[in-house]
């Protein structure tokens, strides 16, 4: 497990719009040659974002990635 | 001879729309009253004729990437963009509509961090980084559609481990106030986050919050006893979801041994909600 390779890949599809798309449109290829292990590799193919999460991934942009981000709800039961 | 005028703590995403979107109408009311009572401390501030405020606040992987993560890390120069996040989601719309460049008070940042260096306080500097809500959501919600006073942001590294401990950060804020004290100028300091929500940053547990520590440190906050606090460690911050809490911890560093007085606390299933106003 790569906790730098896991949240550098998040912090480049947060913020790198155009590598936002690339992955969006063909994610095998996107992630192609970069330093992941399979297990990270499937998260991110399978856009996983509670996997990527417990990979290392910080939750701020597990929580945040455009197109990708977890919404967490709370039932209101007020 | 400068002094510090004001001085308030309070949470920092201050949009009622993603609060009703992870709480339903509870959420968008509770942090509505937050936010009536930030305006009031807005009024107040403002009422001192402040030449500057000092904003102790945190980086959510926004203004610094993986190429360097600062302890600590003043912000420099004459002014400062907003962050700008395209598609922008969850926590970050809540920069949406705001200005774009705000003022920063350049001889008090760099008298910070000069004489931080001097004084043994191996501070970071930035000429570039943009601000997010953590700054932003506050500093707005205080000013309204008035002047934004000149702003020393200052980055306290909530998140990424190895973070400062408390006892660190209040440390600084007792260099803020040393500085200011040789100043000639009025400054505010507030401190933004919290309270206890994400513990252990961990996606699980979202949702849950620690309300018995919330309520034992704002006791130590009203009474100004100031020990205990410095005495907490990072661990106990992580687990109880209190990782903001160390921005606090510098403001609460320059006003010691004031108490303080909570203006707000609310309850919700994602976050607990404050704002407190410190005895200056």
């Amino acid at each position: 497990m790569s906790r730098y390779a896991v949240n550098s890949l998040l912090y480049r599809l947060k913020k790198d719009r155009a590598f936002r798309e690339r992955f969006n449109q063909d994610p095998e290829k996107a992630l192609a040659g970069l330093d992941l292990t399979e297990e990270e590799r499937a998260a991110f193919l399978a856009r996983d974002m509670q996997r990527i999460n417990a990979l290392g991934g910080f939750l701020h942009l597990v929580m945040s990635v455009p197109g990708m981000a977890v919404h967490v709800t709370h039932p209101d039961n007020h | 001879m400068g002094k510090i005028v004001f001085a308030a703590a309070m949470s920092h995403v201050l949009d009622p729309d993603y609060y009703e979107a992870a709480c339903g109408l509870t959420g968008r009311r509770t942090v509505e009253a937050c936010m009536a009572e930030i305006r009031k401390l807005g009024d107040t501030f403002l009422g001192r004729r402040p030449d500057a405020l000092i904003v102790v606040a945190d980086d959510h992987l926004n203004a610094f990437s993986f190429n360097a993560v600062p302890a600590m890390c003043v912000r420099i120069g004459r002014h400062v963009d907003r962050m700008n996040q395209d598609e922008a989601e969850s926590f970050d719309k809540a920069l949406d509509g705001m200005p774009e460049r705000y003022p920063l008070h350049e001889e008090l940042a760099n008298r910070i961090l000069e004489d931080g260096l001097q004084a043994g306080f191996d501070l970071a500097l930035s000429w570039e980084a943009s601000i997010d809500h953590a700054f932003l959501s506050p500093v707005m919600t205080m000013h309204g559609s008035r002047p934004v006073t000149p702003l020393v942001p200052i980055w306290i590294n909530c998140f990424v481990a190895p973070q400062p401990t408390p006892d660190r950060c209040f440390a600084l804020g007792q260099h803020l106030a040393r500085v200011v004290g040789r100043s000639p100028w009025n400054v505010g300091i507030i401190a933004t986050g919290g309270l206890s929500h994400f513990p252990e940053l961990s996606l699980p547990r979202v949702g849950e919050t620690d309300t018995v520590f919330d309520r034992k440190l704002l006791h130590w906050l009203q009474s100004g006893e100031h020990e205990p606090l410095r005495a907490l460690t990072t661990g106990e911050i992580h687990k109880t979801g209190e990782h903001e809490f160390l921005n606090w911890m510098v403001l609460i560093g320059a006003v010691t041994p004031a108490g303080a007085d909570v203006r707000y606390f609310g309850e919700l299933p994602r976050i607990n909600m404050a704002a407190v106003e410190w005895r200056v």
